[in-house]
């Protein structure tokens, strides 16, 4: 009897142990409850989009021919099967893949070329190159859309004109809205990615490898190819799955110009079934998109695991090597201004054009008004019968815009900061495996996926959890849900970087766990968290895949508002608001960028 | 006053090996003690457990008499609740702080007058010869001078035990030499309680009172450094300890082992059973023709002679002894190194008779433990 007393009574102790360390010691608690609550959030969620997949939604009763709650395979059957399945599913589905096809060349060809060009070779006027290029990140991405219309617009949809019409060119729907335009615009908004990966690589890539090639009689050009480019595959691959991934969530660019020719993509027809209360329906589009991205994902991690045999970067040899470019010097500093000028100054010119001249395109001292800016009010606008500076919608949404995004990066920060902490306090053991698994997570699913599934877990109390639904609360807890993943993973890296011992060395001086955190851990991570906040905030600025979804005509934010002036066909104000937009979020990337002293590639989550 | 005692400390992280295995340890109050082993075999894990930064899967430690970690019974004194000291490998100063500041924060922590406080932060720094950098950042500073605030950071505090990490293994060799005079000092002034790790067997022979060594998680032995040195516990212990390490010569069919066992069958034939490995320390080994009837007397050939200013490092091959005129080809017979403190003659290849004496032969047993042998009664020669 006592042998078999014996090791539970020890196994007792060993608990009772345990229990008065966890008391002095809130780390192991406070990532337990960290844990809890992200798994909450971010499997929860999911959970509540596949049965409400599954499950006949309420006012479908008829159709699915049982009553609501039971289980049906109706809404699967509805988007892969039915006769408007098409519609709902298969060609959004094309579609997506087709433009994720043609924006991930783009992006390339530009980015790549831009990238090697500024890193590569002794191309003029590097140092405004290589921030300049970046900026089309930095605008928000359907700004390019609004610029397209400005220009291509023709007269099949409602609204003003474009400027080429205005002149009198007639622009095909082809290349007025669609596929074409989408991919160009996305093209443009995306290339900082693989220019900014493909850049690092580059500058990091050991030219001892190239120069032994040199040396071996190979031509520049052999080189490239033969070297060079092989060696970048795993930063391509990753490029190219970042950007498709990317595009799988995106709504704003589609939503612009796929609507007038009824161009759906996956995420514009989720957006148009949450929109029309079709539940059941949304959900199963959520779950694709899900999948589809957890598959990108996967299979880029898979890449990089299998190319690590390419790991050749770093290393005595990695310097900056610059190739003369000769007499084509001048003609590629030409080619990377030209790409500027496509990609920043012609789309914001003709955005802030178009807000000043009552006709486009049409530059007479008479056309020239202020009046989509200030007019007290505007006739036949009755949707927004008033300049964008009047009125108090900008204003409300600029403030609930700063408000929601500001509460969010904060929390970001924080929480980034916290999960570090505790990673690194309880390193090597499983709760500190398990918190860096749980805010990965989301990184797996698109923002726009993720809102609808944040719809269908709130729209309704459970449990002593309210309904959220059409709450600031919720927009603020989607957007710290998405941007999880970059917020932890640099508060683990920061929290690595100084590692246990300052604080145990403190911990050892005296010091109390609120003390230690105030005088020792907080003083040091200063810049971290700074960076920490405002990074998630210039993102947060530019949302819209994900606040889309989920604001109602009480919460608008600035980017849907604009959004919402598209579809009032009040093109002016749209782009004005845009222009907004765009401004705000250029000045808080680049006082971000000062203060922090961080790398705009590190807030792309690349 | 404060004994540290750790009664069956076992530690191991997640599902790996065990880094401490069963540790029984008592460092006596004032003494310096030493934990000696090589990398990896759980001494800094030891120390982080005295600490209470680290808690142990099972065991007891306590500090003259108070319990601080049980984990039968439950008990659990948070690290900030110790009052010990630690200086840690890599020194973890605070790099917002100055380095008054970094010395002040224990003071400031327990709520002393800022008087008092400047007082005593000037105090350490004086001690630790530091005080001209007062008001730099540790950035600023270099790694010794680094590892002197971080003492004094710790000094400032007076705790009643003083844990320090391998202090000097980033110090270059001048200033490793300095740094250890000073924490002798240190102790002779403060007679505090010193725990000291490292991985420096030189180090901890002359620096400490008390020596722990560990291998594998498992302590060895606890001893004074010079006992260690003379009767170390085991095969480890005499391996690890000494340097150039000591001649192991197993009892086999090598030259030497035969050699070694002919000489134990003539003197201690009734400990021979259950010898398996014979321990000579290089110093042991004599280059003589004459000496006591009971020394182990052996021709050899040799190797190579390695002078390193204040003594000779002689490699030799035994040749067999039964029959001196035969060559003696290297075949496999383990090469002894001895060290002469004067000047070896010999050039490489010739023959030289070694001599050890009987008191200078470690016995170990087929588990590697130390047989301890009753002093050699005489022998007729
Ligand atoms: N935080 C940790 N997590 C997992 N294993 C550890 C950790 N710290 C130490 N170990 C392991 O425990 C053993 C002892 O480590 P340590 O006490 O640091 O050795 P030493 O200080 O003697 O070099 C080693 O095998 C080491 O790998
Ligand atoms: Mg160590």
């Amino acid at each position: 009897m006592t042998a078999v007393a014996q090791p539970r009574a020890s196994a007792w102790g060993r608990l009772r142990y345990r229990l008065s360390v966890w008391r002095r010691e809130p780390t192991v608690l406070l990532g337990a409850v960290l844990v809890l609550i992200l798994l909450y959030l971010v499997v929860a969620p999911l959970i509540a989009v596949l049965s409400d997949a599954g499950q006949v939604q309420y006012g479908d009763e008829e159709k699915a021919g049982a009553a609501a709650g039971s289980v049906t395979s109706f809404y699967l059957w509805r988007v892969f099967r039915s006769p408007v399945s098409q519609l709902l599913f298969w060609e959004p589905l094309v579609h997506t893949i087709t433009v994720a096809i043609g924006v991930t060349l783009v992006a390339f060809v530009v980015g790549g070329s831009m990238a090697w060009l500024v890193s590569r070779t002794n191309v003029a006027c590097r140092g405004f190159l290589s921030t300049a290029l970046v900026v089309p990140y930095m605008l928000p991405s359907w700004t390019f859309a609004l610029a397209w219309l400005s220009l291509f617009k023709n007269d099949r949809a409602g609204g003003q004109i474009g400027i080429l019409e205005a002149w009198g060119v007639h622009t095909p729907d082809w290349l007025a809205y669609g596929a074409v335009p989408i991919t160009i615009c996305l093209g443009l908004h995306y290339y900082p990615f693989v220019f900014l990966l493909f850049g690092n690589a580059l500058r990091r890539i050991d030219s001892q490898l190239e120069d032994s090639a040199r040396i071996l009689g190979a031509g520049r050009f052999t080189v490239l190819r033969r070297v060079t480019l092989p060696l970048m595959l795993p930063a391509l691959s990753s490029a190219i799955l970042l950007v498709f991934g990317r595009i799988l969530g995106t709504f704003g660019t589609p939503y612009v110009l796929g609507l007038p020719v009824n161009y759906t993509l996956l995420s514009t027809s989720l957006f148009s079934a949450v929109r029309n209360h079709q539940q059941g329906v949304a959900s199963v589009v959520t779950g694709v998109i899900v999948l589809i991205g957890v598959a990108v994902v996967l299979i880029d991690t898979r890449l990089v695991r299998e190319q690590t045999r390419f790991v050749t970067v770093g290393g005595k040899g990695a310097m900056d090597r610059r190739s003369p470019l000769g007499r084509m010097r001048w003609p590629a500093t030409g080619l990377g201004l030209g790409v500027f000028v496509v990609a920043v100054v012609v789309p914001v010119l003709v955005l802030a054009l178009t807000t000043v001249t009552r006709t486009p395109g049409v530059f007479r001292r008479g056309n020239f008004t202020l009046k989509y800016w200030i007019a007290e009010h505007l006739d036949g606008a009755p949707g927004f019968p008033h300049g964008v500076l009047r009125g108090g919608d900008l204003y409300t949404a600029a403030f609930n815009s700063l408000r929601i995004v500001g509460i969010a990066a904060l929390v970001c920060g924080v929480l980034g900061l916290l999960v570090g902490y505790v990673v690194v306090r309880t390193g090597g053991s499983r709760l500190s495996g398990v918190l860096r698994q749980v805010t990965f997570l989301p990184y797996l699913v698109p923002g726009i996926a993720f809102a609808a599934a944040f719809l269908s877990l709130f729209a309704v109390r459970r449990g002593p959890i309210p309904a959220l639904y059409g709450s600031l609360a919720l927009l603020v807890i989607v957007l710290i849900v998405t941007h999880l993943p970059y917020s932890s993973r640099s508060g683990i890296s920061a929290m690595m970087q100084l590692g246990r011992e300052p604080e145990e060395a403190a911990q050892v001086c005296g010091a109390g766990w609120l003390y230690r955190v105030r005088r020792v851990i907080l003083p040091i991570q200063k810049g971290p968290l700074v960076a920490g906040v405002l990074l998630p905030f210039v993102s947060g600025l530019k949302e819209l895949s994900i606040v889309i979804m989920l604001t109602t005509t009480g919460t608008q934010l600035l980017t849907t508002l604009s959004i919402n002036l598209v579809d009032f066909a009040y093109s002016q104000m749209a782009n004005a608001v845009v222009l907004v937009i765009a401004v705000v979020s250029f000045l808080a990337t680049y006082l971000t960028q000062r203060l922090s002293r961080t790398s705009l590639a590190s807030g792309l989550g690349g | 006053m404060p004994d540290i005692t750790l009664t069956d400390v076992s530690k191991s992280y997640g599902t790996g090996p065990a880094a401490v295995t069963d540790l029984n340890l008592t460092v006596p109050d004032g003494s310096f003690t030493c934990l000696l082993g090589p990398s990896g075999c759980g001494k800094t894990t030891t120390l982080r457990m005295i600490a209470g930064l680290e808690h142990p899967t099972a065991g007891a430690i306590s500090v003259g008499g108070r319990v601080l970690d049980s984990v039968e019974r439950g008990v659990f004194v948070p690290p900030e609740r110790r009052e010990m000291g630690l200086v840690f490998q890599n020194y973890a100063l605070w790099p917002h702080l100055t380095v008054a500041r970094n010395v002040e924060f224990g003071l400031r922590v327990r709520r002393m007058p800022a008087r008092k406080r400047a007082e005593r932060v000037r105090q350490a720094l004086t001690a630790m010869q530091i005080d001209w950098a007062a008001d730099r950042y540790p950035a600023q500073l270099s790694g010794g001078q680094q590892q002197r605030v971080s003492l004094a950071r710790m000094l400032a505090v007076d705790p009643k035990v003083l844990l320090l990490d391998e202090p000097l293994s980033n110090l270059d060799a001048q200033l490793r030499l300095e740094m250890r005079a000073e924490l002798k000092r240190l102790h002779a002034e403060t007679g505090q309680t010193i725990v000291f790790v490292t991985h420096d067997q030189l180090e901890a022979m002359t620096m400490a009172t008390h020596v722990a060594v560990l291998n594998k998680g498992v302590l060895q032995q606890l001893a004074a450094p010079m006992e260690v040195y003379r009767r170390p516990a085991n095969r480890f212990v005499g391996g690890f300890v000494g340097s150039p390490p000591m001649n192991l010569i197993e009892l086999g069919d090598t030259r030497s082992g035969t050699e070694v066992r002919r000489q134990l069958d003539r003197l201690r034939p009734e400990l021979l059973p259950r010898v398996a490995a014979v321990g000579v320390r290089p110093e042991a080994i004599r280059i003589a023709e004459s000496g006591p009837a009971d020394d182990w007397v052996f021709e050899a050939s040799v190797g190579a002679v390695l002078p390193t200013g204040s003594s000779w490092t002689v490699s030799v091959t035994p040749t067999s002894g039964t029959d001196p005129s035969a060559s003696a080809p290297v075949d496999g017979g383990p090469e002894l190194y001895l060290v002469s403190y004067q000047d070896v003659a010999a050039t490489t290849g010739a023959r030289v008779r070694c001599r050890v004496s009987a008191d200078d032969l470690h016995l170990f047993d087929d588990d590697g433990a130390r047989i301890a042998t009753a002093p050699a009664p005489a022998v007729a020669p």
